[in-house]
């Protein structure tokens, strides 16, 4: 470690912060609070530990039994496709967003990015609230269809609170400011003179737009995609408080698992290791799009 | 003729932003709206003007207690995020070292991890090693979750400050810690105010996480969560909600505006 870094700068005894001594708590931190919390995830799911006393031997029975139950599966492909559809829409409709504010030429393009992306930075449960109240029975919806006459009192829209839509309707709701700023970022930097030349060139927008604007931005929108489709596949907040029992997801079935009823900690962990599984490939296939201005190359 | 948009297309695309940021701010507007309205339901038609709703939060104990428990949560963690995030930036942006690459990612890793997995992992560390769950073991996750935050924001504002400043306050004979303390830590503090208040917002919001590893005493989050079971509770958390929302909104747009301002102050590019 530190290659280079005495030869250029002379030692000062103690007074040196060397490389060491500069990472040395942060990566401390994370493999006491981090890595090894996940290692004893793993222990609890080949019942090397396990939540009831007596002796224990590695065993890939929890393994097995997940693989063959296909409650857990089926539970994984509905949590992946809610949030696929979801990721998918919201992308769509940030990319119009993202245009307008990086390519149309308004000077108050970073005062409209802020007014887009504010509502993000506000409180996540705050935000399902407010569709709580909008979407219930007698909520904002309904009771302004009875009011004004649309609907008869006792025929509510039944299906819009506790509904896998509204699970999907509120997650897109909450990641949609977020998705428009990976790609904001990909247009931004974008060299307008591409465009021109295209133009002389004879290219009608919608060819240059093709050509070269989508395949250049194309690395924010698949980091964009990234960025919501992981943290919702895990989801478990949004789906208890909107999603009822048909807006159950894959997170609900992990904490319910840990949870107070019948815990069952070997199948849960084999079902959040199996997550993170997937995550970390997903991770690893996107990464090439995911360089945060460089942090992890010289 | 701009090359990007037609007429028309700017038009249609303009309408299309201001539709969505209407949709996005019309619950929030909904809220507003029915935390002054008098009656127990929020639903049509409005039966007028109260200020009720925000008295009974205001008088109500539990709700401070979780309000101050999540307040200290939020100040402890960022506090620590922002300790563990400058230095692990200075190694990154600064030195050159074998695994650097792979360094970065873990560091970043808490970025991708699902919650409800470290919330999880976390439950059985502490569960394991026999620690009592409360405030200190939901302040050492929200660290962990916390510090990637701090690194993005600190690591491209160290390497937009130009190396060779701190290279000769070293020259001319300040000790390292001098040095960061005279030179580097100035420079970066708008940095490091923005990563201890997105630290601090994203701590004192954060639930599933907490759910977790918190003992008896509810944070905010975790005390608004349970009242969303509660109907008869739900006039008085839609006054809280509006509070919380307008606040945060005014604190980002503050530090927004802070951040460019001491920026432009400090326009220092590299190179040269």
């Amino acid at each position: 470690m530190g290659a280079g870094e005495g030869l250029l700068t002379p030692s000062r005894g103690g007074q040196r912060l060397t490389t060491p001594s500069l990472l040395g708590l942060p990566l401390a931190w994370l493999g006491v609070f981090f890595l090894a919390p996940i290692a004893i995830v793993a222990a609890y799911s080949f019942d090397v530990y396990s939540l009831f006393p007596g002796p224990h031997g590695f065993t890939l029975a929890g393994w097995r039994s997940v693989a063959h139950d296909h409650i857990y599966l089926r539970l994984f492909w509905k949590s992946a496709q809610m949030s696929l559809i979801v990721s998918a829409i919201i992308v769509v409709l940030a990319y119009p967003l993202a245009y307008y504010l990086a390519l149309s030429g308004t000077k108050r393009k970073y005062i409209l990015l802020l007014l887009l992306i504010a509502p993000f930075l506000t409180s996540y449960l705050l935000r399902v609230l407010a569709w709580k109240v909008i979407l219930g029975n007698e909520g904002v919806i309904n009771s302004f269809l009875v009011w004004t006459g649309i609907r008869a009192p006792d025929h509510p829209l039944s299906q819009l609170l506790y509904s896998r839509f509204a699970v999907m309707l509120v997650l897109g709701y909450i990641w949609l400011p977020f998705v428009a700023l990976p790609i904001f970022v990909s247009l931004e930097s974008l060299d307008r003179r591409l465009l021109e030349a295209a133009s002389d060139l004879g290219a009608g927008r919608l060819r240059a737009f093709l050509k070269i604007t989508l395949p250049l931005s194309l690395p924010g929108v698949v980091a964009a995609f990234f960025f919501v489709f992981v943290p919702t596949l895990g989801e478990f907040v949004t789906p208890s408080l909107v999603g009822g029992a048909s807006g159950y997801m894959y997170g609900n079935q992990i904490v319910d698992l840990f949870g107070a009823g019948f815990p069952d900690w070997e199948t849960g962990s084999v079902l959040a290791l199996f997550l993170i599984a997937i995550v970390a490939v997903l991770t690893v296939v996107f990464s090439r799009f995911l360089q945060p201005r460089q942090v992890a190359t010289d | 003729m701009d090359v990007a948009l037609s007429r028309n297309g700017a038009w249609v695309l303009r309408a299309f932003f201001g539709l969505v940021v209407a949709f996005l701010y019309a619950p929030i507007v909904i809220l507003l709206i029915f935390s002054f309205n008098n009656s127990d339901v929020p639903s049509f038609p409005l039966s007028g003007f109260t200020l009720h709703w925000y008295h009974d939060f205001l008088v109500n104990g539990d709700l401070r207690a979780a309000l101050g428990t999540s307040a200290v949560i939020a100040a402890l963690s960022s506090l620590g995020a922002v300790v563990l995030g400058v230095l692990a930036s200075i190694a990154l942006a600064r030195r050159r070292f074998r695994g650097q690459a792979a360094v970065a990612a873990l560091l970043l890793s808490p970025l991708v991890i699902p919650y409800v997995v470290f919330g999880i992992s976390l439950l059985l560390l502490f569960h394991q090693l026999g620690v009592a769950r409360g405030v200190p073991t939901v302040v050492i996750g929200h660290i962990v979750i916390t510090l990637p935050y701090t690194i993005l924001v600190l690591v491209p504002r160290l390497e937009q400050i130009d190396a060779s400043l701190e290279e000769a306050a070293f020259d001319l004979g300040a000790s390292r810690l001098r040095t960061f303390r005279a030179i580097t830590l100035p420079l970066i503090l708008p940095a490091v105010l923005s990563a201890f208040l997105i630290a601090f917002t994203t701590s004192f919001d954060e639930y599933a996480v907490a759910s977790f590893v918190i003992g008896t005493r509810p944070t905010f989050p975790i005390y608004l969560y349970s009242a969303l079971r509660f109907p008869s509770q739900l006039p008085q958390v839609i006054a809280v909600a509006v509070v919380v929302l307008v606040l945060s909104l005014t604190v980002v747009v503050l530090a927004e505006a802070g951040r460019r301002i001491a920026e432009r102050r400090v326009p220092l590019e590299r190179g040269g």
